[in-house]
C-alpha cells in the first residue's frame, strides 16, 4: 500500500457524512474546447 | 422541520421553485442531489437526504448562485465558436479497421488532397478564424486525422512549418510510419499526438486493426510509444468493442506500463455498419470499464503515477467545473459544427469526422463556401441545435448535461432521427454515477491531469 493510498484513508475515516457540493469555473475564451473524443491538445501550457 | 423557502418564497419542486432530482449513485453514504439545468448538484448522507432537500440549505445555496451557475451553461453550451477543425489530407488509410466511421470504398482506393489545396485550405481557415475568432487571444487547432494523416506525412509537415504562426497542430494516427524523423520532427515542433492502440496484445489487437492484407501493426505501435517517453504532448485512444472490452484492465496496465500518462476509452461509434457490430453491451462495458479505471487508481496509490483516462475525467469536470473540459462529445449541442468542424480530403466541410460517411450532412465546400454560412447550414444545424430537452428519457434525465446524449451521427444512423438518447445510454448513466462516487469519496484530483484546476475559482462551495 503506498504513501498515497495511506493519504486517502485517512481523509474518508475522518470524515462525518454531511452535505457538500461545489463547483469551479474558469474562463470561456475556446481555447480549450474545441475537441472531440479523438486527440487532446490540453497541453497548452508545455 | 425547516422551511424550503427560496428567497422569493418558492418552495422546492412546486410552482417556480427549483427542481431538484435525487440520484442514487450507488454509494454507502451518499446520494446526489441534482438541479440539472444549471448542472448544480450536491452529496447528502443518505440518512438525511429528504431532510435535506426540503431544508433551506439547499434551497438558498441554489438560489444564490444559480444565475452566474445557468449563464456558465448557457454560455458553454451555446456562445462558443469553432476553435479547431479535423483535417483530412486524404481519404485512404495502410490500415482496415473493422470498426472506422469511414466507408471503405474511400478508405482503400480514395482521393489524396493536391498538395497546393491542402496549404490554400490552410490559408482559408487561417483567415476564418483572424476575422472571426478572437484573434491573438488563443491559437485555434488543426488536427490532421483520417484515414491516416502520415501518408501525406511531407505536406503535412510542411505545412506545420509554415502554419505555425497561426494555428496549434496535431495528428491523429496509427502510429505506422512514424519513424525516427517523423518523431523527431513531432518533438521539435511540439505536434499532439494522438496513438490509435486496442490492446495489450498482439492478438487481440489483430482482431480490430490490421493491414489490408491481415498484417499486424502491434509490434510497430509499441515500438513507437517506447519512443515517445518522455514525450508530453501524446495520448491513446483506445477504442473499445466486444473484441476488447473484456481486457480493459489488462490494457490499463500494459499502457501504464509503457509510460502513457493520458488515455481514452473509446466505446466505438455505431455510426458505420462496422462500429455497429462491434458495440458492446452496455452493462458489460459499463462494468469493465468502472474495474479499468479502478486499476488506474490502483497504479496512482502504488506508483505515484496517474494514468488518466481523458474521457472519463470529461465526465469528472463536467460535474466539477463545467468550462474546464476539453472535449465537446458528451454536452449538448456537442461540439460538432460550433466548437469545431471536419474538412475532408476534397475540401467537403461536416460538422464532425463522425458524419463524413454521411452526404446528407456536408455543409459546404471550404474552396467554394464562406465558413460563416457552411456553420449556419441546413445541413449543420440538425447537429448544432441537438438539445437534450427536446426528446425523452433526456429531457427529463438528471444528469442530462453531464452525458450530452452522444452522438448525434450514431443516433441518426441507428435511429433514423437526431431526438432519441445515445446507443450508449445505461452505459453513460453508470459512467456518471461512478463519477458521483469519486466525488463523494474525495477522489477528484486522482483521476485528473496535475493542474487540471489552474486559472479556475470555486464559484460555489457547500
Amino acid at each position: 500500500m503506498g504513501k498515497h493510498n495511506q493519504r486517502y484513508e485517512a481523509q474518508i475515516t475522518s470524515r462525518e457524512p454531511k452535505p457538500f457540493g461545489f463547483r469551479y469555473s474558469c474562463g470561456l475564451n475556446g481555447d480549450n474546447t474545441g475537441l472531440a473524443h479523438y486527440i487532446l491538445l490540453d497541453k497548452k501550457n508545455s | 422541520m425547516n422551511s424550503a423557502l427560496n428567497p422569493h418564497g418558492a418552495r422546492v419542486n412546486v410552482g417556480p421553485g427549483p427542481r431538484f432530482d435525487l440520484c442514487d449513485i450507488g454509494h454507502s453514504d451518499y446520494v446526489a442531489v441534482i438541479q440539472a439545468d444549471s448542472a448544480f448538484w450536491t452529496l447528502a448522507p443518505r440518512n438525511q437526504a429528504a431532510s435535506f432537500l426540503l431544508g433551506e440549505e439547499l434551497a438558498q445555496a441554489f438560489s444564490s448562485h444559480q444565475d452566474r451557475l445557468q449563464a456558465e451553461m448557457q454560455a458553454l453550451r451555446f456562445g462558443l465558436k469553432p476553435s479547431a477543425v479535423y483535417f483530412n489530407p486524404t481519404e485512404r488509410c495502410n490500415l482496415n479497421c473493422h470498426y472506422c466511421y469511414l466507408p471503405e470504398d474511400m478508405r482503400r482506393s480514395g482521393a489524396d488532397m493536391p498538395v497546393a489545396d491542402v496549404f490554400r485550405a490552410l490559408e482559408i481557415l487561417a483567415g476564418y478564424f483572424q476575422t472571426d475568432q478572437q484573434a491573438g487571444v488563443f491559437l485555434p487547432q488543426i488536427i490532421f486525422h483520417g484515414s491516416e494523416p502520415m501518408l501525406r506525412q511531407d505536406v503535412i509537415f510542411a505545412a506545420i512549418e509554415k502554419f505555425g504562426q497561426h494555428f496549434r497542430f496535431g495528428i491523429q494516427t496509427n502510429a505506422t510510419l512514424l519513424d525516427d524523423g517523423a518523431l523527431d520532427f513531432i518533438r521539435e515542433h511540439n505536434v499532439s499526438l494522438g496513438i490509435s492502440l486496442d490492446a495489450h496484445l498482439a492478438a487481440l489487437h489483430d482482431r480490430t486493426r490490421q493491414t489490408w492484407g491481415r498484417k499486424s501493426v502491434f509490434g510497430q505501435v509499441t515500438e513507437v510509444l517506447k519512443k515517445l517517453t518522455g514525450y508530453a504532448n501524446y495520448s491513446v485512444i483506445c477504442t473499445v468493442t466486444q473484441a476488447n472490452v473484456g481486457h480493459l484492465t489488462n490494457i490499463i496496465e500494459f499502457f501504464h506500463g509503457v509510460g502513457v500518462d493520458m488515455a481514452l476509452l473509446n466505446p466505438v461509434r455505431c455510426t458505420q455498419p462496422g462500429g455497429r457490430q462491434l458495440k458492446p453491451e452496455d452493462h458489460e462495458l459499463a462494468q469493465r470499464f468502472i474495474k479499468a479505471l479502478d486499476r488506474t487508481w490502483e497504479l496512482y496509490q502504488e506508483t505515484g503515477r496517474k494514468l488518466v483516462i481523458a474521457n472519463f475525467a470529461n465526465i469528472l469536470l463536467a460535474i466539477a467545473a463545467p468550462t474546464a473540459r476539453r472535449l465537446m462529445c458528451d454536452i449538448s449541442p456537442c461540439g460538432g459544427g460550433r466548437c469545431f468542424l471536419a474538412l475532408a480530403a476534397n475540401g467537403d466541410l461536416f460538422p464532425c469526422s463522425e458524419f463524413i460517411g454521411l452526404p446528407e450532412f456536408k455543409g459546404g465546400n471550404v474552396f467554394q463556401d464562406d465558413l460563416p454560412e457552411v456553420l449556419d447550414s441546413v445541413a449543420f444545424r440538425p447537429v448544432t441545435t441537438r438539445k437534450v430537452e427536446d426528446f425523452e428519457p433526456c429531457g427529463s434525465c438528471a444528469i442530462r448535461h453531464f452525458c450530452g446524449s452522444p452522438c448525434p451521427a450514431e443516433v441518426y444512423t441507428t435511429t433514423g432521427t437526431m431526438a432519441a438518447p445515445a446507443p450508449y445510454c445505461a452505459f453513460y448513466i453508470e459512467q456518471a454515477r461512478y463519477a458521483f462516487r469519486v466525488l463523494a469519496d474525495n477522489r477528484l484530483d486522482d483521476f485528473l491531469w496535475q493542474g487540471w484546476n489552474e486559472g479556475a475559482e470555486k464559484i460555489f462551495s457547500l
